[in-house]
């Protein structure tokens, strides 16, 4: 078990490591002649109208809140899940209806209109 | 293929501990090797997948694709691939003016680097001959890969551009919208399998694959996978025809290098995956009698979701976001809600003593009934919107 | 009612305003002060809804007892009928003429071009500004006293004709020389013209935009001249709510050469090869505009051969040009090349044929005055027959297995840029695009030219005016194209391909023509003036692409920017035509 965990440590180093050096590598290898020209902001070859950081349409978020109920659902589902074969049919339905009352948040928003794009 | 590795492994390690080393030391350093190992499989998998790419793309189109590059062409322009490698390598990083920094820098790097972490608990073959087989392995899958919704974010918020602006709103609705029905049909095969470890899942499809007993959740997972890495018809974080390059807009050199890498990581390891989850992992004929098999037929398994992952991408068009959308907040979620309740309950019904193939083939029944009934409900919707748009034209003429 | 009828009923009710325009020249002259009335009246009363051409020509001397004057010319039509053509004249000193835009959105983009060419200024143009040529250019280039740089400047700007030092420059002796140089001081990084920086300021004065239910930050950005899916060197200028588009303008003019200036310097045949170059997919059509045009001034009679030559290849353009758009739409959708390159493979060959015919690819410089270049020898002949007897079909077919029930194609097309059939009048469009709205108005029909009247073949529509539709349009005329192509090549006779003698110099006798085609993406139409000379006088291109390019704001409104690339590529333009 801690092994196994160990391994991951590992190799989660060396990933970071893989990816840093590829990065590191192309930074000794490649040539470096900043010019203003060239770090210009790509807009389709003219110059960008005020700024790239504007407001979000609001419509994006209600998405993201939308995903937040359901995330928090899934890290409570997983042990579930797992613990299904062990557990009792009543203690699955009791999963059941948890499933159905987050189902219930879907429709409310469904019948919102919320997930209409606007 | 085990037999090969264990006895390399045993071979390094006995010349290790002939230098003097002490033993932790020894499993240790072995560790690292196993980890890099792994790691570069992805890498030197996807190397050939990009010229398998431009050349199944080229042959779908009736042209020839890469047949040369510069003066020694390899078979069939295979050397193309490592000298666009070179090339990326060797090119000039230019970083636009304006942009923000930190975020822009590690953008790729988290990109690249989740998108290799992920391999460490596939199995490839009976046993772990590499990699580890960790208990919460499809747990720790999920977890990973959702977090690349921030490297996206992060590159097309701090690029300074407006077209990775718009790109990263997307990102935002889009993959985690995606992410519920992909979770959902997961949890079904964690609920059937009785385990999230991925030799587990593979050991409990040893006589029929959930593809066939599950078939349902197969088919929402692979769609939401598709949603996940970006490909087509549900390819809009780098659009082309719409955003230019989307979040990559401003990248370049190497680090757009990582992007290209990183995405073409990703299809495979979705066709790893669901080969793993569906399609038996390394289980097939003769796997008991010489376990190197079990390597192949996953490489096979998963060479066979990538040409699928192929042709999808060069012969489907793109939809709109709010299609996107609709299609998954309500189409898939519900099925996936309703899938996971009723399965859970038919499942938990069955005799525990029946055979493997009983159970399949009732949970393959309750899967079409549950297709039936949302294919019913589509209909019907689609018949209701019918006749308003009928009534509303009678009205008008 | 004829044209000669409208004419009397138009000087009935206007006495005072109107006369017979001078022989050579047709049509009718308007006072200045009265065309606005006229155009209403053309337009409400006696059914001219569809104005096709608005033009200016320069005439700085005297002529036929007319002062010297800039004059404007319109052409108008209604579905069965024209042109009637108006002249309108305005004095040199301050030529101004009242602009027809308000009544007819199609003048929109003509007017600006007119402006901006010829410096007719048009009182009461929504937005007038330069349209071709840059914000701050000096001068008006189809000006007859125009100096054109270097070629006719006075001195020639390269110092080594100065071998002794001192150079004389041409930018420091004609009054245009702040276009050839930039001040010493100047510095690209940051500059921006005051009255009109890169067009924005129209953008950022849209305040009745807001949506004040759901505030959302405007944002206005660039698609294009460098964006994958403009299809050339096109600038949409977008403003953006979310990704909603709320106000859009197309920016044009980057691939500007004066195709008009450089028609009036060359001879009459030389200007042939400059036609390939409009539309650079469809030369074969060009050609065979700018031949049915002068052939209106000059007396001569096409041999029949010839004619049913010239049909052929019209129609083999058409198949290219449409089957390369559909191709377009599906890049524009997102299918990774495949689309197009099934559509270039068509085009592969049938571009072979135009080889074989005339020598080059795409260039083709095939038709002349009276006649075609070169026969079609029997290879050839049996060539075409191949293509459109076995190949096209299959392709067609094609075509339609792979996009007409492809449920992405049909959810990203069906009720997407829909434009009405009375705004796609208004706004001058035709070709697929007018007749998706519903209207089946084609120039083969309407006013046959060449042989097509002996033809049997459907003028194509579909009711809705969306993506789709227009679609469906194409693919439709894709198979009416190699319907005409099969009866051709049945029944092709044989005998000379050229009226007379094949010449090099021609002389046009004085008039004016305006010649107009069914080119596959529309209208294609030549204003001539001859003045009996070996050139033009006065040489104008009405492109298809320029004209429906104007009704593109109304057709994304309200659409998202995903829909604007794929409405773009169904009104199907080339930046050649466009610009010019």
């Amino acid at each position: 078990m801690l092994e196994q965990f160990t391994f991951i440590g590992v190799f989660l180093l060396v990933t970071l490591f893989i990816s840093c050096a590829m990065v590191g590598l192309s930074w000794v290898l490649r040539p470096k002649r900043p010019d203003p020209r060239k770090s210009e902001i790509y807009e389709c070859g003219l110059e960008p109208h005020g700024t790239p950081w504007f407001q979000f349409k609001a419509q994006y978020y209600i998405f993201a809140l939308v995903f937040l109920v359901f995330d928090v659902e899934a890290v409570f589902l997983f042990p579930w899940a797992k613990a299904y074969s062990l557990i009792p049919l009543y203690a699955v339905i009791e999963g059941v209806l948890f499933i159905l009352l987050l189902a219930v948040a879907l429709i409310y928003v469904w019948r919102k209109g919320l997930l209409e794009w606007m | 293929m085990g037999d090969a590795i264990v006895n390399v492994s045993a071979w390094i390690e006995g010349l290790l501990l002939g230098t003097g080393l002490s033993e932790p030391w020894v499993s240790f350093i072995m560790t690292v090797i196993s980890a890099f190992v792994i790691a570069f499989i992805p890498v030197v998998i996807v190397i050939f997948l990009v010229w398998g790419y431009r050349k199944a793309s080229a042959r779908m189109q009736g042209r020839l694709g890469p047949n040369s590059s510069g003066t020694w062409a390899g078979p069939g322009g295979i050397v193309q691939t490592f000298a666009d490698a070179i090339k990326m390598l060797t090119k000039e990083d230019i970083r636009p003016a304006g942009v923000d920094v930190i975020p822009y820098n590690i953008a790729p790097i988290l990109i690249f680097f989740i998108a290799l972490v992920v391999w460490a608990v596939i199995p490839f073959g009976p046993g772990t001959v590499i990699g580890v087989d960790l208990n919460i392995g499809i747990f720790y899958i999920m977890a990973f890969s959702s977090a690349a919704l921030f490297g996206v974010l992060m590159a097309g918020w701090s690029s300074n551009n407006k077209y990775a602006t718009v790109s990263a709103f997307r990102s935002v609705a889009l993959l985690i919208s995606y992410e519920i029905p992909q979770l959902l049909s997961v949890l079904v095969v964690v609920m059937v399998a009785g385990s999230m470890s991925m030799q587990d899942i593979v050991g409990a499809q040893r006589s029929v694959m959930y593809l066939i007993a599950l078939p349902l959740p197969a088919v929402i997972f692979l769609i939401a996978s598709l949603a996940e890495v970006n490909a087509r018809p549900f390819e809009l974080l780098e659009a082309e025809s719409e955003l230019v390059a989307g979040y990559q807009t401003e990248y370049s050199g190497m680090k757009f290098g990582m992007y290209y890498l990183a995405e073409f990581i990703n299809s495979v390891a979705v066709g790893a995956i669901f080969s793993t989850l569906f399609l038996g992992g390394w289980q097939g004929p003769f796997v008991d009698a010489a376990p190197i098999l079990g390597t192949v037929w996953i490489f096979a398994k998963i060479t066979l979701m990538t040409m699928l992952w192929m042709f999808i991408q060069i012969t489907l068009p793109r939809l709109r976001i709010d299609q996107i959308l609709n299609f998954n907040w309500k189409f898939l979620v519900p099925l996936a809600l309703a899938n996971l309740c009723v399965i859970s309950i038919v499942n938990k019904l069955i005799n525990a003593q029946a055979s493997d193939w009983t159970r399949a083939g009732i949970l393959l029944l309750t899967n079409i009934a549950i297709a039936l009934v949302a294919w019913t409900l589509v209909a019907l919707g689609g018949r209701q919107k019918r006749r308003q748009y009928e009534a509303e034209l009678e009205v008008v003429a | 009612m004829t044209i000669q009828a409208t004419h009397e009923t138009l000087k009935a009710k206007f006495p005072d305003a109107i006369q017979d325009a001078h022989a050579p020249y047709t049509g009718l002259i308007v006072d200045r002060d009265h065309l606005v009335a006229v155009a209403t009246a053309l337009r409400d009363e006696l059914g001219f809804r569809y104005l096709s051409s608005v033009t200016g020509v320069d005439y700085p001397a005297a002529t036929d007892g007319l002062p010297p004057r800039f004059e404007a010319v319109y052409h108008f039509y209604q579905s069965e009928g024209g042109p009637l053509v108006l002249h309108v004249h305005a004095d040199r000193e301050n030529p101004t003429v009242p602009s027809l835009t308000p009544l007819f959105p199609s003048a929109d983009f003509q007017e600006r071009e007119a402006w901006d060419l010829m410096g007719i200024r048009f009182e009461g143009h929504p937005d007038l500004r330069r349209i071709l040529l840059w914000e701050g250019y000096a001068g008006h280039p189809l000006q007859k006293g125009f100096q054109e740089v270097y070629y006719e400047a006075d001195t020639k700007p390269f110092d080594s004709r100065w071998p002794e030092g001192a150079p004389v420059r041409a930018e420091s002796r004609v009054p245009l020389g702040r276009n050839l140089r930039y001040p010493a001081d100047f510095s690209m990084q940051g500059w921006c013209p005051t009255d009109d920086p890169w067009g924005y300021i129209a953008h950022d004065q849209v305040a009745d935009l807001k949506d004040t239910a759901h505030p959302t930050d405007r944002v206005v950005l660039n698609m294009g001249p460098h964006h994958p899916s403009t299809h050339g060197v096109l600038r949409l200028l977008v403003t953006l709510e979310g990704e909603t588009i709320k106000k859009l303008e197309p920016v044009v003019g980057f691939l500007h050469r004066c195709h008009d200036k450089i028609g009036e310097r060359n001879t009459w045949l030389g200007n042939m090869p400059y036609t390939d170059r409009l539309d650079y997919v469809c030369s074969m059509s060009n050609n065979l505009g700018y031949a049915v045009a002068v052939e209106k001034l000059l007396d001569v009679k096409v041999p029949e051969r010839a004619e049913y030559i010239r049909v052929i290849m019209a129609e083999f353009t058409r198949f290219i040009n449409h089957i390369i758009d559909i191709g377009f739409t599906g890049n524009d959708l997102g299918i990774y090349f495949t689309a197009m390159l099934m559509g270039m493979e068509e085009r592969e060959l049938i571009v072979d044929l135009f080889e074989r015919v005339s020598g080059s690819r795409m260039m083709c410089n095939y038709m002349r005055f009276g006649g075609v270049a070169h026969d079609m020898t029997a290879d050839d002949v049996a060539y075409a027959r191949q293509l459109a007897f076995e190949r096209l079909p299959q392709a067609i077919d094609k075509v339609d297995q792979f996009f007409t029930n492809n449920e992405v194609f049909k959810q990203r097309s069906i009720n997407v840029g829909v434009l009405p059939a009375e705004t796609a009048i208004a706004y001058g469009c035709t070709g697929p695009l007018l007749r998706a709205s519903g209207v089946p108005y084609d120039i083969r029909r309407a006013e046959p030219y060449s042989i097509y009247d002996s033809f049997d073949f459907d003028v194509v529509t579909r009711q809705n005016g969306d993506v789709y539709d227009r679609y469906m349009v194409r693919l439709e005329e894709m198979r009416q194209s190699v319907r005409i192509l099969q009866q051709a090549l049945n029944r092709l006779p044989d005998g000379p391909i050229m009226d007379g003698k094949p010449k090099g110099l021609i002389k046009v006798p004085a008039g004016e023509a305006y010649g107009r085609i069914e080119a596959p993406k529309g209208e294609l139409g030549f204003y001539l003036v001859s003045e009996g000379g070996n050139n033009p006088y006065r040489y104008h291109v009405r492109s298809p692409s320029f004209v429906n390019l104007g009704a593109l704001e109304e057709m994304c409104k309200g659409y998202l920017i995903a829909d604007t690339v794929i409405i773009l590529a169904s009104v199907d333009i080339t930046l050649g035509e466009v610009d010019r």
